[in-house]
C-alpha cells in the first residue's frame, strides 16, 4: 500500500480554533491560514450561535438539539480512545482537536499505511498503537463528522460572507482530502441507523412534524433562521422573533400551502447537494439525500392536499 | 495553496510563536451557554414575554450586568431591562462572570422579588416615639445626613473616635467602607465574622498568614468538605459547579456532616461524626500518613517551619530533617483510628479507607471548611488547622487540584486617594483585652462588653445587618439597643425591615443588588477576577443618552446606594476640610470638588486593574464603560505556587538573611495596583523589610507568616499563652459527651436551608414559598426515647438560658443522639409595628426584669398588597427564632461564637405554643462569665506589652502605638 499523504495536523488544529468564539489568538492563526481578516464577535455570534450551531448532536440527534443521545455516543467515543470527554464533547472544535490528536498519535507511531486495516500485524507496540489511533481517527471522521460536516460547511459558505466563508471552504477541502485519503473502516453509522423518519403531521401532529423538520437527521435538511427569514421575505409573510420552531409554526399558520412548497423547494435543493456528495462520501450522503427527498415529497403532498 | 502548503504555513507560525514561549493554540473559548444571549446583542435583545403566555408577545430588553447581593459569592447577574418601560423584568446569570460563569442559584433570579417587594422601605424614616415603640416619621435625606454628620463630627472633634461604630453583615464589597473609616480615623469597623467564619479563618491564618481557603475543586482528585457546598455556603454556586466538574472528572468527594445534607447525598464517602470530633478524625488520618510515610517529604522539608519548632520545643537548634521526622512520628501517635472512632462514632475501617483515599490524592487534595463544625464547637478553629495539616503533609497547597490561600486568588484593586492615616485610638469594645488572638471583632459580645467597660457608642450604624435576630442572645441586644445611655443614635441602613431596625433612631433605605455600586473579588478557583455591582437602571438610561448624577433618581422611592451616601455624609462631617477627612472624598480631576462614584470606579478600572484598559480599548470603550457593559473582568488565571516564585532581583538590595532564613531587603516596596492589606511582618533592626525566605539557597517569596514558612508550630499561639495548642491538635468541644449531662444532647444550628441566606433573602416570595420553616431534626431512636410520636408534634428545646417550642421532623438523616435545627427562619415583627409581611410572624414581646418572652400572635398568611401574589401565600408556619435562646459561647482563642448547644428535648408542655421563646438574660450573663474564665488576656500574657500580635490580620489597622497596652493603673488608684 502507498503511504498516506502528510497529515495536516496543524491545519486542522488551526481551523478548529476558528470554530471557537474569537479571541486575540485568532489573529495569528487566521494569518497563518491566509484568511483575509479577523472574525468579529458579532460575526461569530450570528453564524455559530444563531444560524449554524457547531455541535454534532444538533445534526445527528433525533431531537435536532444539543445534547441527548448523540452527544452521549460521542462522549462514549472519547472514553473509548482513553480520554475524558470535555464539557462539550460534540463541539466542532473539540471534534477537530480530537481528530488532530489522533492523527498526531498515528504519526508518532512510525510507518502508517494508508489503510489501517490492511491485515498485516503491527511490528511493535508503538506501531500497534499507531494503527489503533488510525482506526480511531477514521471512525471519528466516518461516524461523528462526515455525516453532517460537509453539508454544514456548505451551508456556512452560503450564509457567511468574508472570513467564515473562506474558513468553511478551507475546512471542507481539508476534511474532504482526509476522507478520501484513507479507506473507511467497517463503520457502523449508529446515529443514522437509529434516527426515526420525519413525522407525518396527519398522523403525528403538527408539533411533531415541525420538530422533525428542524432535526436534520430526520428531515435531511438544515433549516437555519436565515432560511426561514428568506421564505418569509419571498412569500411576504410575517416572521416572528423567537426560536426557529416558533417562527416556522407561524409561517405555516399564515400560509401553509406556500410555506410547505417553499420548504419542499429547499429540501429538494439540499437533496441535490447530498446526491452530489454521495459519489465520494457514500452511505451517509445517500442517507441524507433520501431523507431530504422524502421531506420534499411529504411537503409537496401536504401542500397539494391543502393540509393546514 | 495546497493543503500541504497550508499545513506547513500553520506549523511554521506555530513554531515561531511557541519559540517565544507563547501559546499558539488557545484553550477552548467557545460560548458554552450557546442558548445565552451573546454579549454583542445585549443592548437590544428580543424575547417572548413569559407573563403573556400563552400569547406570544415579543419584548425588547437591554441586558445590564450587576452582581448578586444575597450571599457573599457575588455571582454575576444580568438584569433584563424592558426597553419600553425601563423597568427590570427579570434577572438571569451573567456568562461573562469568571466566578459564576452564567450560573446562579435560586437567590439570584429572586432578586426581582426583592426589588418589587411591596413592603420594602422606600423613604428615610426617623423614630417618632420611644426607641422600639414602632412610631416613625418620614424625613428628608438632608435632615438625616445633617443630624448624623453633626454627631460624627462632634465625636471626632472631641476625640471620641471610638464612639462611632459601623457594624456590617456580609459586606458584599471590597474596601470602600474600610477606606472610609480609615479616612475618618475611626477604629469602628465591626463585622459579623465572629458569628460566621472566624473559626475556619483562624485555623487557616495560623498556618499560612492568609485566612481563607480557595480549593481548586474542578481539578482535584479528592475533595474533602467540612461544609455543605453543594447547596449553601460561601461560595456555594461557584464552588458547587466546580465540585460537580471535579466529580465528573473522577474526583472522589468526602463529606463530613452530622446531617445527611444535600451535599452529603452526593458524596462518595459520607461521614456523620459526633459534633466536634472532626479534628480527631483528621489527626488520625495524619498520623496514619506519617507512620506509613505517605506524605511529601520534600514539601514538608522546604516549607514547614520545622527548624523553629525543633529549636523552641525540643531545644534542638540545627536538628536535621530526619530528626524532625522522628519527632513528628511521635507527635500524633496517640491519634489512632481506634481513638478517632471512639470520639467520632465512625467505624475504624471507614476511617482507614478515607485515609487511603486522601493520601492517594497527592497534590490534588482540595479541602474546604466554612462555618459547619468550625463554627459550632469550642476549639472549632482546629477543624481547619488539622484539615490543613493534611494538605501540608501532601504538599497540596497552591497546586492544581489543591487548595490555595485566598489572597492569591483574589484581586482587590487600589482605590484613588488612599488614606495614609490610621486610627490612633484602640477600640476596646471590639478588640477587648481578654481576646488578643481573636481573628475578628468580638461583635457578638457587645452587650456585655459595653456594660463591663461602661462604654457608650454615640453613632452606631447597622448596615444590612441584623444582630437582634442573627446573633446569640438577641434579648440582650434589645436591652442594649433600647438603653440610650449605651447607644446614642442607632442608624439602621437596610433595604427591608428587620428585627434590629425596630430599635433604631433612623432607618435609611438602601439598595438591593440592582440598585447600588460595589466592587467585589472572591477566591473561587485558581484565578483572580473583579465583579462590578451597579444600579442597572442608571446604566440603562445612561446608555440611552441620559446623564444620571444621583442614583436616587432611578431607584424606587428615595432608595439610595451606600457609596454616594457615604461621600455625602463625609462631606457633611468635614464640610470645610479642616478635619483632614474630606480630602479623601474629593475629586482627583477637579480638586476641591466632590468625588463621584463614576470617578471613583473609573479611576480604579483605569489605574489599578491590569489588562482591563487593554480589554476595554479592544472593545472601543473606556474601562468604566467596559465594566458597566460586561460586569466582570478576569485579571489572572493559573496563579500557581506564589511561595515558590523567586523574589525579583530588583527587590533585593542590601539583603540580610537571618538565622531562620528570613530575607530582609532595603529595597522599597514596588508599586502595586492592589490595595494594601494582609499581615504585617516587622522589619529587621535596621529597618529592612521582610521580602522572602531562603530555601535551599534560593530566595523565594514564601508565606506572609512570621517565619515566611507554613507554620506547623505557631510561635504566636505559644507566646501569647497557649503553648499546648501551638501545633495542630484536638480540643474537646463544649458539647463533647463528657461535658453533657445524661439528659442533654447536642443541637446543631449552623446550617442554612439551601435557598435562603439569613435575613437578607427574607423578602423574596419565591424563596419563602420554597423554604419557610425550620423544624427540629430528630432521629427515630431519639424520638421514641423522648416520647415524641410523629413528625409535626410540638417539642420544647431547653438551652442553658431558656427554651423554644417548635415542630419535630423525625428523620434518619441525622446521627442518633444529635438534634439539629437550621438557624434560618423564625423571622418576626412586634405587634403594632409596620414591617415585612412575607416570611414574618407577628409576636408579642414581654419583659419582666431579665425574663423575656416572645409569643407568636399571628403566623404568615395571605395579605393584600400591590403584588397579587401576596394573596396567594398559603403557608402560616415561618419557623421559630431559636437564636434568642442561645447564650454566647466565645472561643477563648479564635473569638468565634461556638454555636452548638447542649439541650434537653421533651414533648411540649401544657401551655406551650408553636414559636414560643423564653429566656432569662441574667442566665445569659452567667454563661458569658463562665466562658470568660477560659480566656488568657493580653494584659497577663502578652509577650511584648501589646494588645495583639502586630503581624496578624486586622481590618482598619490602627497605628502601631495604639497596639501598646495601657499602663496599669497604680494600686489603690
Amino acid at each position: 500500500m502507498p503511504d498516506a499523504p502528510p497529515a495536516p495536523i496543524d491545519a486542522v488544529r488551526g481551523l478548529a480554533v476558528l470554530a471557537e468564539s474569537p479571541s486575540t489568538e485568532h489573529v495569528g492563526i487566521g494569518a497563518a491560514l491566509g484568511l483575509e481578516s479577523v472574525p468579529t464577535p458579532a460575526e461569530y455570534s450570528d453564524l455559530f450561535l444563531f444560524q449554524l450551531y457547531p455541535y454534532a448532536s444538533v445534526y445527528l440527534g433525533p431531537e435536532g438539539m444539543m445534547g441527548g443521545v448523540a452527544r452521549e455516543r460521542i462522549a462514549g467515543f472519547w472514553h473509548a480512545v482513553g480520554l475524558t470527554p470535555p464539557a462539550e464533547p460534540d463541539h466542532l472544535a473539540a471534534l477537530l482537536g480530537l481528530y488532530a490528536s489522533l492523527i498526531e498519535r498515528v504519526r508518532s507511531g512510525g510507518h502508517v499505511p494508508a489503510d489501517p486495516t490492511d491485515g498485516r500485524s503491527p511490528r511493535d507496540p508503538l506501531e500497534a498503537e499507531s494503527v489503533l489511533a488510525a482506526q480511531a481517527a477514521r471512525a471519528l471522521l466516518d461516524e461523528h463528522l462526515a455525516p453532517w460536516i460537509f453539508s454544514w460547511l456548505e451551508r456556512m459558505e452560503e450564509l457567511a460572507s468574508g472570513v467564515y466563508a473562506t474558513w468553511a471552504s478551507l475546512l471542507r477541502e481539508v476534511l474532504a482530502q482526509e476522507y478520501r485519503a484513507t479507506r473507511a473502516t467497517s463503520t457502523d453509522l449508529q446515529h443514522l441507523r437509529e434516527a426515526p423518519p420525519l413525522p407525518d403531521p396527519r398522523s403525528d401532529g403538527t408539533a411533531e412534524f415541525v420538530a422533525g423538520l428542524l432535526a436534520p437527521v430526520r428531515s435531511g435538511v438544515i433549516l437555519t433562521r436565515a432560511d426561514l427569514a428568506e421564505i418569509a421575505r419571498r412569500l411576504d409573510l410575517g416572521l416572528r422573533a423567537g426560536e426557529r420552531r416558533y417562527a416556522l409554526e407561524h409561517l405555516l399558520a399564515q400560509d401553509p400551502g406556500r410555506t410547505l412548497s417553499a420548504l419542499a423547494d429547499e429540501a429538494r435543493r439540499q437533496s441535490s447537494a447530498h446526491q452530489e456528495r454521495a459519489e465520494w462520501l457514500g452511505e451517509s450522503a445517500v442517507f441524507f439525500e433520501e431523507r431530504a427527498r422524502a421531506t420534499a415529497a411529504l411537503c409537496d403532498e401536504l401542500a397539494e392536499r391543502g393540509v393546514s | 495553496m495546497t493543503i500541504d502548503e497550508l499545513n506547513r504555513r500553520v506549523s511554521a507560525a506555530r513554531d515561531e510563536v511557541e519559540a517565544r514561549g507563547e501559546t499558539f493554540y488557545p484553550g477552548a473559548s467557545r460560548v458554552h451557554l450557546a442558548a445565552f444571549p451573546p454579549r454583542e446583542r445585549w443592548n437590544d435583545w428580543v424575547e417572548l414575554d413569559s407573563k403573556s403566555w400563552p400569547k406570544r408577545v415579543e419584548k425588547r430588553y437591554m441586558l445590564v450586568p450587576t452582581t448578586c447581593f444575597n450571599c457573599e459569592s457575588a455571582c454575576g447577574l444580568l438584569a433584563y431591562v424592558d426597553r419600553d418601560t425601563l423597568q427590570v423584568r427579570k434577572f438571569e446569570g451573567n456568562p461573562e462572570h469568571p466566578g459564576s460563569r452564567g450560573r446562579n442559584c435560586a437567590k439570584g433570579p429572586a432578586t426581582i422579588n426583592q426589588i418589587t417587594d411591596p413592603d420594602r422601605i422606600l423613604y428615610p424614616l426617623r423614630r417618632a416615639g420611644a426607641r422600639g415603640e414602632g412610631k416613625w416619621e418620614q424625613v428628608s435625606w438632608d435632615e438625616a445626613l445633617d443630624d448624623i454628620a453633626g454627631r460624627i463630627r462632634a465625636c471626632i472633634e472631641e476625640e471620641r473616635h471610638e464612639q462611632v461604630m459601623y457594624h456590617v453583615g456580609r459586606p458584599g464589597e471590597d474596601g470602600y467602607t474600610t477606606r472610609m473609616l480609615a479616612a475618618w480615623g475611626v477604629d469602628g469597623h465591626n463585622s459579623h465574622t465572629n458569628v460566621c467564619s472566624s473559626g475556619s479563618r483562624a485555623g487557616h491564618h495560623w498556618w499560612m498568614g492568609m485566612d481563607r481557603p480557595s480549593p481548586d475543586h474542578a481539578n482535584a482528585k479528592v475533595i474533602l468538605l467540612v461544609s455543605s457546598h453543594l447547596e449553601t455556603g460561601h461560595y456555594f454556586n461557584p464552588h458547587a459547579q466546580r465540585i460537580i466538574e471535579g466529580k465528573a472528572n473522577g474526583a472522589k468527594l468526602i463529606v463530613l456532616d452530622t446531617r445527611l445534607s444535600n451535599t452529603a447525598t452526593h458524596a462518595d464517602h459520607w461521614l456523620s461524626p459526633y459534633p466536634g470530633s472532626e479534628p480527631a478524625i483528621f489527626l488520625a488520618v495524619a498520623n496514619w500518613m506519617i507512620q506509613e510515610g505517605r506524605y511529601d517529604r520534600e514539601f514538608v522539608r522546604r516549607w514547614w517551619n520545622w527548624q523553629e519548632y525543633m529549636e523552641a520545643v525540643h531545644g534542638e537548634p540545627g536538628a536535621s530533617f530526619e530528626r524532625f521526622e522522628e519527632v513528628l512520628a511521635g507527635v500524633y501517635s496517640t491519634y489512632t483510628f481506634e481513638y478517632a472512632a471512639g470520639e467520632s462514632g465512625i467505624d475504624v475501617e471507614v476511617l482507614r479507607e478515607i485515609a487511603k483515599e486522601i493520601s492517594n490524592a497527592g497534590t490534588r487534595l482540595a479541602t474546604y471548611n466554612w462555618r459547619s463544625a468550625g463554627s459550632g464547637n469550642l476549639g472549632g478553629w482546629q477543624v481547619a488547622r488539622t484539615m490543613m495539616l493534611l494538605s501540608a503533609l501532601l504538599g497540596s497547597i497552591a497546586t492544581e487540584g489543591g487548595t490555595f490561600p485566598n489572597s492569591w486568588n483574589k484581586f482587590t484593586p487600589k482605590p484613588p486617594r488612599l488614606p495614609h492615616q490610621h486610627p490612633r485610638r484602640w477600640n476596646d469594645v471590639l478588640w477587648p483585652d481578654e481576646y488578643p488572638l481573636a481573628l475578628m471583632e468580638m461583635s457578638f459580645l457587645m452587650p456585655y462588653l459595653m456594660k463591663d467597660q461602661d462604654a457608650f457608642v454615640d453613632v452606631y450604624f447597622t448596615r444590612v445587618y441584623n444582630p437582634v435576630w442573627t446573633n446569640p442572645d438577641g434579648f440582650s441586644w434589645i436591652e442594649m439597643l433600647t438603653d440610650e445611655s449605651r447607644i446614642g443614635q442607632h442608624i439602621a441602613m437596610t433595604p427591608t425591615w428587620n428585627e434590629t431596625a425596630y430599635f433604631a433612631d433612623y432607618v435609611l433605605p438602601m439598595g438591593h443588588s440592582s440598585e447600588r455600586h460595589d466592587l467585589t473579588s472572591y477566591e473561587q478557583y485558581d484565578g483572580q477576577w473583579i465583579g462590578f455591582r451597579q444600579p442597572v437602571l442608571r446604566a440603562a438610561r445612561e446608555r440611552l443618552g441620559e446623564e444620571i448624577g444621583d442614583t436616587r433618581d432611578v431607584n424606587p422611592g428615595e432608595v439610595w446606594e451606600e457609596n454616594e451616601f457615604w461621600i455625602e455624609l463625609t462631606w457633611r462631617v468635614d464640610p470645610d476640610g479642616t478635619l483632614g477627612i474630606r480630602q479623601f472624598f474629593e475629586s482627583v480631576e477637579n480638586p476641591g470638588g466632590k468625588m463621584t462614584v463614576d470617578e471613583y470606579y473609573g479611576w480604579i478600572f483605569e489605574n489599578s486593574v491590569p489588562g482591563l484598559p487593554d480589554a476595554a480599548a479592544a472593545e472601543g470603550v473606556t474601562p468604566l464603560e467596559y465594566m458597566r457593559r460586561f460586569g466582570a473582568f478576569e485579571v489572572a488565571q493559573k496563579v500557581g505556587r506564589v511561595h515558590e516564585q523567586p523574589v525579583p532581583d530588583g527587590e533585593l538590595d542590601d539583603v540580610r538573611v537571618d538565622e531562620a532564613g528570613r530575607v530582609f531587603t532595603a529595597a522599597p516596596v514596588p508599586a502595586s495596583s492592589k490595595a494594601p492589606g494582609g499581615t504585617k511582618i516587622d522589619p529587621d533592626e535596621d529597618g529592612r523589610r521582610r521580602v522572602g525566605v531562603r530555601v535551599d539557597g534560593e530566595i523565594l517569596k514564601g508565606w506572609p507568616t512570621p517565619t515566611g514558612k507554613l507554620e506547623f508550630w505557631s510561635r504566636t499561639l505559644h507566646d501569647w499563652g497557649w503553648p499546648e495548642l501551638a501545633t495542630p491538635t484536638y480540643i474537646k468541644s463544649h458539647v463533647h459527651r463528657q461535658n453533657l449531662d445524661s439528659d442533654q444532647m447536642p443541637l446543631i444550628t449552623t446550617f442554612r436551608v439551601p435557598v435562603q441566606i439569613h435575613t437578607r433573602s427574607a423578602n423574596a416570595k419565591w424563596l419563602d414559598e420554597i423554604a419557610h420553616t425550620n423544624p427540629l431534626w430528630l432521629h427515630p431512636q431519639d424520638a421514641e426515647r423522648l416520647g415524641i410520636a410523629k413528625t409535626g408534634d410540638l417539642v420544647r428545646v431547653e438551652t442553658e438560658i431558656g427554651y423554644f417550642v417548635l415542630k419535630a421532623w423525625i428523620t434518619e438523616g441525622i446521627r442518633p443522639g444529635v438534634a439539629a435545627c437550621s438557624h434560618h427562619m423564625g423571622r418576626w415583627k412586634p405587634e403594632g409595628h409596620q414591617g415585612q409581611r412575607i416570611g414574618m410572624m407577628t409576636v408579642a414581646l414581654d419583659q419582666n426584669g431579665s425574663d423575656w418572652a416572645l409569643t407568636r400572635k399571628k403566623g404568615g398568611g395571605p395579605f393584600e398588597s400591590s403584588d397579587p401574589d401576596t394573596l396567594r401565600v398559603w403557608w402560616t408556619d415561618v419557623g421559630v427564632h431559636q437564636n434568642l435562646t442561645h447564650p454566647v459561647h466565645p472561643d477563648p482563642i479564635s473569638g468565634m461564637h461556638c454555636w452548638h448547644q447542649a439541650v434537653r428535648i421533651q414533648p411540649a408542655q401544657p401551655g406551650d405554643a408553636f414559636g414560643d421563646v423564653s429566656v432569662d438574660t441574667a442566665k445569659s450573663r452567667a454563661v458569658y462569665d463562665k466562658w470568660l474564665e477560659m480566656t488568657r488576656s493580653a494584659s497577663r500574657h502578652s509577650p511584648d506589652g501589646t494588645r495583639r500580635p502586630w503581624w496578624m490580620l486586622r481590618p482598619v489597622r490602627p497605628e502601631r502605638a495604639a497596639y501598646d497596652l495601657p499602663e496599669p493603673e497604680p494600686v489603690g488608684a
